[in-house]
Order: structure tokens, then sequence, then C-alpha cells
């Protein structure tokens, strides 16, 4: 590891990128300053990534220069940026799971020994973990370790190596509100005893206004203005991003939920009994839960990314078996066949739509008759009509507003909101009476965002049951009439949403129980 | 010796001995090239079209020069360019490598026959063996402890493969480029080199494995020579969980399995030749069938192996 | 967000991001045809490649290349005998694509058919000694019927061991090739043997009045039309029945075929029980038109020819009838390749293998050209 050095000043100007059709970043000009903690705020899709992957050396931006410490440098490649002592934190976990803590903090190194003597480098390791903010032990295997610790892993690697420009992509998306304040702070710890110098990509204004010193706006690949946190609020910040009072997130969550339009039935629609499910390395990875949904209700489950929320949604939607316990909807035992589904009007949409719901080389028309096909008026007799499913397809396309450039076009060439949108509108074109949805918002812009979740508040006023499966607290404060918190691949706590808390809820998505959510 | 039935069932035991220490090197050098290859993540179902080429190149190179070890040299070398095909066409993208892999084995194989034709029926340069029966005096045991040094060295070659895995920087790159392609990319690493390495390193060890056949057991170059050795050995890859140490002795038993046949008909039990001869087939889809498990990904599989996922 | 490491679809970090959608609209605007016209452009070209690369491996043998292609032309196509024997050879590796190409459609690469025709034939052989009183026609249908249970019977166990115990496809489908010729063997050398044959293990004959006889004015067996008959048909069930949209979303994405409630396990074994039936008839016509009987010569490597074919015909039954007509005539000129320049018979092999290796290379273009999708 190299000496205590001074963190370096990064600044780009004039940076531009244009991928295809789409100008992701537009001469855009900022400044890190050294020892300093700096927010990148903005949307998904305002070019923050573009940003600093540019200077990470992943893209080579079209025009504009880099500057490291004043001095100009051309970066064409990650290992130069690396070399430059910058260093990226992903959204995406780059260790490999099947290894050690040590064997993957090894393989970044640049200059990897021909043998390697993993006595030394364990008490390598152990001496350099002892001046740092997290510990982990070396020998541990990753695969074992918490969503949580594996954020740290990755921080720890970085600071191993050696990097003193930390680009951090939203870190706290896998962690809960108490990890997430611990790391962040450390963070600004770090920075303000001049070790480090912190960029921070977030769209959450709590993070900006808590842990950042310096922020920079963003929004269609433009930068909109930078500033001291110290000198600006959340609501100008909001103005700024979004050019209108207060319909963003967070001031959203501030005020009081709206009461729904109709009050719940009175039985439970569904019912989960007891339900455990193996996870995919052979580990309990959902352990006897039990819930129940009504109809007319907006059930969340909360949770940290990894408690077994992914393994509950496969369970319900006949992707994966139970070994324990039941499924029980309108009284009746529920198996995931296809006449259940129609009887019972239980639809879903799961997160990641392409790689979950829908057959990425089909068409959007084909896509959209996944439920509608072996029925009339599109089925004859077994024979599938073309044509009728055409104008079907055409119908749901205008309704919902799906953009493809033909209902033939492959589904795969659509926008993440548009392939939502037609999963989206495929489902609700049913007689929906439970509606299952996980991270449903995942990775859209604001305004999908807000269509999507309208339509659900929607669904419920209609009478419709829903489970929302989100790993979003915003959104489950958002939307939710009950709450329920599953952690360690159990419901842990159960509140409605008028006695819910942030913090609270927080702390009960900390891992209780050692099952290993696979 | 004299007595037919107190030399029959010794003699199947030492049958077995023997084809265990024999039969199971082509096994142990095909399976540990697959471990490298699949831990770099690719599956190359090709290692039949492998083996036969290596087979062929031996026994050509063996009798052209009059040396076996050119030979192996030579079978070695067909074999990784073999693999280096395969990784190639691998690395473009939309490939699947299984598609390949039997594209290939269809390949080598009509390669290897076509540039074999003339190379049919004389006897090539024999590949040495060291008398490790030499202190019994039946002729039964000797035979059967006569063990090649391409044995000896694929044991060495099955432990260092365990350690280098383990403890060294290729062995940490390959393993890498197995079980995540995102991280090794990250990293900054090329995927895609590694893998073709893998590839080749796996086709290499593959034609060791044929030029085994063709210069020591069974010694001669035909169209016969092999049926589906190369196919089994990935299947004992999966039943040792991807462990260098552990393909050594399910090569062994492998080999043993094979041996059966054989064996009982120079005991005299000529009836069910055939059916005894499909019991190392029979063998590797019942450990298949027993290892694989629809609730879990097998144990010990590289993360990014298309057969595991 | 969520965890990556639950991330079925981990998108690459060095790709630009996603929300650029692909601008394909003059292509995509017209209808399907789009694609079969790709399809057709890439395996039309893989052929090109590899002929080509044939030659170069032709001359370095010494051979004119030049000459060569003629008399690949010549022994297939080239005289009304050649027609005729590439249309004997392409009769049973029409079948025994479809053994590959069906159970593509829903996402498992079996390549079984080897060994599910020399069953099929074997399963003939049996049955028509079993029924040898039966008039002609009865009895020539029975045999046909023990082919294609026994084929699809053997294949649906491999579709069963991938849905209930996870075993892959390919290697399972490949050892019980290694494992039903094992089988073959042993029968036609002892418990089924026509010991009145002396040459090589035959087995019993079958009764001549079951045999296929050959078209009017062609000697070419009506096999042939069964083979041809059962594309089209299966064509149309693929493309226009509901049953094969199942097929074709469980073959897209298996995980949305759960999520669409599908009974997965019935559709993988429906579409290994027709493959193997197709192959299962394919011995058992090759057996009751060509030999009469079950011998080694039923083992020449039909199954694996078909793969190639599948792959070739991009597991479109439709395409597969072309293709098998072009690849049964390599095979068929193999002969003429002997006769004339000494080559070795494996010689139509190395064609054949670079062919499918050239076939595979192309994947990586498909879907540059169109943004179209396969079927719908």
């Amino acid at each position: 590891m190299s000496a205590m050095q001074k963190p370096p000043c990064v600044e780009v100007r004039d940076l531009s990128k244009r991928f295809g059709g789409v100008q992701a970043l537009a001469d855009a000009s900022v400044r890190f300053a050294p020892g300093r903690v700096h927010a990148l705020l903005g949307e998904n899709g305002a070019g923050k990534s573009t940003l600093v992957k540019c200077v990470m050396g992943y893209y080579r931006a079209d025009s504009g220069a880099i500057l490291v410490d004043d001095v100009e440098h051309e970066i064409r490649s990650p290992q130069q940026s690396r070399a430059l002592g910058l260093g990226m934190v992903y959204q995406h976990f780059t260790l490999v799971s099947q290894m050690s803590v040590a064997e993957n903090l090894v393989l970044g190194r640049a200059q990897i020994p021909a043998t390697i003597d993993w006595k030394a480098e364990h008490r390598a390791l152990s001496e350099f973990m002892r001046a740092m903010p997290f510990r982990l032990d070396p020998s541990q295997p990753v695969a074992s370790l918490a969503a949580g610790e594996k954020q740290k892993l990755e921080i720890l690697k970085q600071l191993y190596l050696g990097r003193r420009f930390l680009v951090l992509d939203e870190p706290t998306s896998v962690l809960t509100p108490d990890e997430a304040d611990q790391v962040l702070s450390e963070m600004r710890r770090l920075a303000e005893s001049g070790m480090l110098t912190v960029v921070l990509i977030t769209h959450k204004f709590r993070e900006v206004m808590r842990f950042a010193q310096d922020v920079t706006m963003m929004r269609g690949g433009r930068i909109l203005a930078t500033t001291e946190v110290a000198w600006t609020t959340v609501d100008e910040l909001a103005q700024r991003m979004f050019g209108q009072a207060a319909i963003t997130t967070a001031a959203r969550q501030a005020s009081a939920p709206a009461a729904a339009e109709t009050t719940p039935c009175a039985g439970a629609y569904c019912e989960v009994r007891d339900l455990s499910a193996l996870g995919d390395r052979g580990t309990l990875a959902v352990v006897d839960t039990s819930f129940t949904v009504r109809g007319g209700e907006i059930v969340a489950i909360a949770g940290v990314s990894g408690n077994g929320q992914k393994q509950l949604v496969e369970v319900l939607a006949g992707q994966r078996e139970a070994v324990r316990g039941s499924v029980v909807i309108a009284g009746r035992p529920y198996r995931c066949t296809r006449a259940e589904m129609q009887r019972y009007g239980v639809y879903l949409l799961t997160e990641e739509p392409l790689a979950n719901d829908c057959v990425r080389s089909l068409s959007v028309m084909a896509n959209l008759a996944l439920r509608r096909y072996d029925r009339p008026p599109i089925a004859w007799r077994g024979w599938l009509r073309r044509r009728v499913l055409r104008r079907f397809a055409e119908e749901l396309i205008a309704r919902y507003r799906i953009r493809t450039s033909s209902p033939l076009a492959r589904i795969d060439s659509l926008s993440g909101g548009n392939v939502q949108r037609t999963v989206l509108a495929r489902e609700l074109s049913e007689d929906v009476r439970l509606l299952i949805l996980q991270n449903p918002c995942f990775g859209l812009d604001a305004a999908a965002a807000a269509e999507i979740r309208g339509r659900i508040a929607n669904a419920r006023d209609r009478g419709v049951a829903v489970l929302l499966v989100s790993e979003d607290l915003d959104e489950v404060l958002e939307l939710a009439d009950r709450i329920a918190v599953m952690s360690g691949g159990c419901i842990v706590h159960e509140v409605g949403r008028a006695h819910a808390d942030r913090y609270e809820l927080g702390r009960h998505m900390t891992r209780t129980s050692e099952a290993e959510a696979a | 010796m004299t007595d037919a039935h107190g030399i029959g069932w010794l003699g199947i035991v030492l049958a077995i001995v023997g084809g265990a220490l024999r039969v199971s090197t082509p096994y142990l050098y095909v399976s540990l090239g697959e471990v490298l290859t699949e831990k770099s993540g690719r599956v190359n179902l090709g290692l039949e079209g492998v083996l036969l080429m290596g087979a062929m190149s031996g026994f050509a190179a063996g009798s052209l020069t009059g040396s076996p070890w050119l030979g192996v040299l030579a079978a070695g070398v067909a074999g990784g360019l073999l693999g280096l095909l395969h990784a190639a066409i691998c690395n473009l993208p939309h490939v699947n490598d299984i598609a390949v892999g039997i594209a290939l084995f269809l390949f080598g194989m009509g390669l290897a026959f076509y540039l074999g034709k003339p190379f049919i029926a004389p006897r090539a340069a024999m590949l040495p063996a060291l008398p490790f029966g030499f202190w019994s005096s039946e002729p039964a045991v000797r035979a059967a402890l006569e063990i090649s040094p391409l044995f000896l060295i694929g044991i060495v070659l099955a432990i260092v493969l365990r350690w280098a895995l383990a403890n060294t920087r290729w062995g940490l790159l390959l393993r890498m480029a197995g079980e995540s392609a995102d991280a090794a990319r990250a990293l900054g690493y090329s995927v895609n080199t590694i893998r073709t390495l893998a590839t080749m390193c796996g086709g290499f060890l593959g034609g060791i494995g044929g030029a085994f056949l063709s210069l020591y057991y069974p010694g001669n170059w035909n169209e016969a020579l092999s049926s589906g050795q190369g196919l089994m050995a990935i299947a004992l890859v999966i039943f040792a969980r991807w462990n260098p140490l552990r393909c050594l002795y399910a090569s062994l038993l492998f080999g043993g399995a094979s041996a059966l046949g054989p064996a009982l008909q120079t005991v005299g039990i000529t009836a069910g030749y055939y059916l005894w001869s499909a019991a190392p087939y029979v063998l590797t889809l019942a450990l298949l069938i027993y290892s694989s498990s629809t609730r879990h990904t097998l144990a010990g599989a590289p993360s990014e192996l298309s057969i595991s996922r | 967000m969520r965890s990556p490491s639950d991330a079925v679809d981990r998108p690459d970090l060095t790709q630009p991001p996603a929300a650029a959608p692909r601008r394909r609209l003059s292509l995509a605007a017209l209808p399907a045809y789009a694609a079969a016209v790709e399809s057709a452009c890439l395996s039309l070209g893989a052929i090109a490649v590899a002929l080509l690369l044939f030659g170069v491996f032709v001359a370095l043998g010494g051979h004119d290349p030049i000459a060569v292609y003629k008399a690949l032309y010549v022994g297939g196509f080239g005289t009304r005998f050649s027609i005729e024997g590439t249309l004997t050879q392409a009769s049973p590796i029409i079948l025994t694509a479809l053994c590959t190409a069906v159970p593509a459609r829903v996402g498992l690469l079996v390549i079984g058919g080897e060994g599910a025709l020399v069953l099929g034939g074997l399963a003939a052989v049996l049955c028509a000694t079993a029924v040898a009183a039966a008039p002609g026609p009865i009895g020539a249908l029975v045999a046909l019927l023990g082919g294609v249970c026994v084929g699809a019977l053997w294949i649906a166990a491999v579709g069963a061991l991938k849905h209930w115990r996870g075993v892959n496809e390919t290697i399972s489908s490949l050892l019980l090739n290694y494992i039903a010729i094992a089988i073959f063997n042993h029968l036609i050398s002892g418990p089924v043997r026509d010991f009145s044959q002396t040459l090589k293990a035959t087995s019993w004959t079958v009764p001549p009045a079951f045999g296929i006889g050959s078209m009017p004015g062609w000697s070419v067996h009506w096999g042939l039309v069964v083979g041809v008959s059962l594309c089209l048909v299966l064509f149309v069930v693929l493309r226009y029945t509901t049953a094969g949209f199942s097929m074709d979303i469980l073959g897209g994405n298996r995980r949305a075929a759960q999520v669409a409630g599908l009974p997965i396990g019935r559709l993988l074994i429906l579409a290994c029980v027709i493959g193997g039936g197709a192959a299962g008839l394919a011995g058992a016509i090759e057996v009751l038109a060509v030999h009469g009987a079950a011998s080694e010569s039923l083992i020449v490597g039909f199954g694996y020819t078909g793969i190639l074919v599948a792959f070739l015909a991009r597991q479109n039954p439709l395409a597969v009838i072309p293709v098998a007509v072009l690849v049964g005539g390599i095979s068929a000129s193999g002969g003429l390749l002997q006769r004339r320049f000494g080559m070795p018979d494996a010689t139509t092999q190395v064609l054949q293998g670079l062919i499918f290796l050239c076939v595979l290379a192309s994947n990586a273009f498909a879907g540059r050209i169109a943004g179209v999708s396969r079927s719908t």
C-alpha cells in the first residue's frame, strides 16, 4: 500500500459523451475539491454514472478534459485511472463470492505475485485493517457476508489498493438506514481527516444534506448547478431538480399519507402460512413466513435486499417450490397453475421484467399476449389467431402509452420504463384481484415511477389486494397501508402506515438469524 | 497358472487393477484439462474430437520421427490448437459453448480420420513402460503393474494443479474468470483471454490423453480407438467437483470400470460383452443423476459455467 | 435497490446505459419476414465460408479445390442417380434433425438422435416379427409405430431427467447414445440374431411384405415423404397453435413460462417425445426401406448429422427440409470423392464439421441486421 499522500483534486471541464442517438453527457464541468465529500445528485439517466465512468476510464469522453491535481490527463483505460489513485465502488458488487475476503483483496492488486504465501498475506491484511474504520475476517468467504459487509469490503478494497479519490455509486442502496449512516459518516470522517476525496452519487436528498459538503445537481446529462451544502436546503434542491415544489419522494414522505379511498375487505384474500423455501445454495431463504393481504389494501414487505424477498416472490410466482407451508387464496390452496391464476385473478410484476416476466426474443405483441393467448378470442380450438392478437396488442399499446416502433419489435429493444409498462399493461388488463409487485420502479426515472405508483394506488382503490415487496423504503412509506419487515427470511415486524417510523423499520431490517439468504 | 478357475477371480481383480492403472490415464489427462477449462467458465464438449486428434497426431508423429515422446508433444500441440479453435468461436458474442463443443467433436473426429488414414496399420514407436511388478513372479501381476510414465506424470500434474489453483496468480485469475466474469472485467482483465488460454491448456492435456491411447495402450491407431472417453471425462469432472485430486481418484474408478468387460472376457465370460462395455457409460450416467439436483446448483461448480446454470 | 448478487441479468459495467433504445425503424416495420431472411442469409453465408475453408484444406492436401467442388456438386446433385442417393441420405436426417430441433424450441439441447434411431430400428424388427402374419401395410405400420414409441420413450427419459433431476440434457443424451448402441449390439449379436448371415451381426429379417417400397419412377423410398410431411405438420403446429406458442415461451424464458403458469414438465416431455419419436421413426424406416434388418449399417452417424442440420436450419422444421437435402448431398458425394481423388470417406465429415462451426460462429451476427423477433 502506498504511503499517506494528499488526496487528489479531480476536475472535469466541458466533458461530453454521446451513445448512438442519446447525449448522455453534455459540457459537464465540475471540480471535486480534495479532502471533501462531494455529492452528485440526480435521477436515473441524469448522467452521473456516465460522468464518473469517463473519469474512471471506462468510457472515453467525446470532448472535454479531465484534470488530476491541475494536470490534464487523457484517461483511456481503467488501469490509467487506477494508477492515478482514482477508485470507484459500484452499485453492483465486483466481488467474487466463492472466494475469501483475502483472495478478493489480493486479486485487486495491480501486481499479484506469481505464488502467494497466504499466511503472510493474512497477517498483512489483519495489520492493514487495524487502521481502517471497518474490519473483516480475511479468511471468510464472501458469499457468507451480509450485503452491508460486502459494501464495506468494496470500500476497504479501494483503500487497500491505495486509492485516494473514491467514487461511491449509490452505496447505501443495500444498507439499512443505520448501516448507511455509519458508512457515510465514516467516509465523511476519512475525508475530513485529509485521507480521501469522496464523490457520492445518490438520488437521496437526506444523504446529501447530512453527509456531503458540496453538491452538484445533474439532469439530462447536464450540470444544473454546483453549490456547498451549507448554503442550500432540501426544498431548493428539489426545486432545482424538478422545477417544481416538493413533488419529490423526500417531500412526499414528510407529509402524512392520504387515507385510502375504500376500506379493505374483512377477510383475507391471500394468506401465506408458515412458508419456507430454499435458496440457490441449498439453505433456507424463506423461513416460516406468514402474512395476509386483504382486498383493497396495499401490504408492503420492506427489507434490505438479500433477506428472502426474492425467493418469497418466486414462490408466489411459481418459480420456486416451497418446502413447507402453504399459500391460500380465496380460501383455497394455490399451486400457481395457469388455470388458478386466471380463476383467482393473481397477477404479478417482478423486478427485472426482461429476465423474469418476458421473453426477450419475442415481440412486444407476443409478450402482451402471455396471459390471453390460449383463450378466445385470440385462440380458437387450439389455433392461434394472429390478426386478433395484433389488434389486442395495438389496443393495449395505445391505452398504456407504450413507446415502441411497432408491435412486432422485439421487447428488448424497448427502454426499461416501456418494458415495465408492457408488463403492467398485460397484467392490469386482466381481471385482477391479487396484484403482486416486486421493486416495480427499480431503475426507472421519476416520471415513469410516479405513473406506475399511481396505477398501483388506483388498483388498490378498485378493491384489488396488493402485495408490494420493495427494497426502497421511501416507496414503501409512500404507498403502503400496512408494512411488514422481512429480515433473515421471516417477517419480524408488522405495523400500520400511520405508526411507521423510518428508523424503527430500519432497525428491524438488520439481519437477525444466521439463515443465509442465498 | 494352470488352474483356470484359480487364476480366474484373481485374474479379474488383477485385470481391474491393471485396467485402473492403465486405462485411467487418458481419463486423467482429459479430465484435468477439462477442469482447467471449466474453472475458467467454459465447457468443452469437443474433447472426444480432441482426444482422437491427439491420438492420431501422436501416432503419426511417433511413426514419422521414431520418438514416442515427440509424438506426445505433437499430440498436445494438436489438442491445444483445437482448444484454440473452440475458444475463438466461443469468444464471439451469443455463441453457445455447448453447441460449439458438439461441432468440435464432429469436426475433430472427421479431421482425425481424414488425416489418419495413411497411418492405419503400422505400429509406431511405443511409449516405454515402468515395470512396477518386478517383485512378483506371476506374469499376470507383472502385466497388471506395468505403469506408464505418463500415468506418473499425471499424478504429479493433479497434485500440482490442485496447489496451483489456490496458490498462484494464474490459478486465482482463472478461478475468478469462472466465478465472476464481471469482477474480472472490473479489474481490467480480459476474460476471453483467460478462457482462451485455459481452453488451450485443456486441449493440450486432452491431446496427450489421446496420445496415450495410440502410443501405449491399446497402442495403435484405428477408427474405433475411442468411444466416448472424452465425453465421460466431462461427467468425471462434475463428479469430482472440479477438484484435480478427486479427478485422479475418479479416473482410477472409471479405468477399473472400463476394464471390467475385457477382464471378464479373459476369464471366459463372453456373454454380454457389449453390456459390460457399456458399464462406464452407465456408471457415468448414474453418477450424473446422483450429483445433479433441481433444487440447487451443482456443488463446487464455477458460477459462470453454462451447464450448471 | 437490491443486492446485485441476486441479479439474474447483470449489466456489463462497460456497456453504455440501457436507456438508449435501439434504432431499427426501417426493418422493424417489416413483418416477420425480416428475421427469416436474416437467418437464411446467415446460414448461407456460413456454408459459403465453410466451403472456402474446405477448399483451402483440400488444396493443402494437394487436390484441386475447383475440381473437388465440382465433384461435390456432381456427386450430390449432378445426375439422376446422385440425386436419388442424396434423397435417400436426406430421408433419415430430416427426421433425426427434428430430434434436436423440436426440443431446442423448449430450450433443451438434445443430441440423442443416434441412440433413438438405432433403438427405433431394432424395435421395428421386433414388432415386425411379432406380427409377421399380418398383411403388409398393417405390419409395416406396427413396425413403424414400434420404432416411434421406443425412440420417444428413450428421449423422453432425457427430458424427465432434466426436469425432475436437473441432469444436463446434452450430456445425458450423449451418454444414452452410447448405451443405446451397446444394447443394440448386444441384442443383434445374440438374442435377436439371424445366424444365417455370416458377414456381420444382423438381426432377424423383417418380412418382405412389410418393406417400404420406392416411389414410382424414382428409386427413393416413401420414407422421404413421411419425413417431409412430418416437418410440414410440425411447422404448422409450432407456429400456429397455442401449444406451439407455449413452447416458444418456455424456450425463450423458462422463468416467464413459470410466471405464466405453463405446465413446464409436460411441455418438455412433449417436445422430447416428438423429437425422439421422429428419430425412432427414422431408424424404423431405414430398416424397412433400405436394409430389411437391423445391423451395424444402421450406426453410420445419421443422428449426429441431424444435429448439424438442425443448427443450420436454425431449429425451424420447415428449413430442415432443404438443409437436409443439402447436407445429404454432401454425404452422398463422399463416394465420388473417394473414387476420383482417393480421399478418405471422412472428407465429407470434415466439410460438415466446418459448416457446423461456421454456422455457430455466424450466431454472433444474428439480430444485428433485423430488430424483429423470430416468431410473432
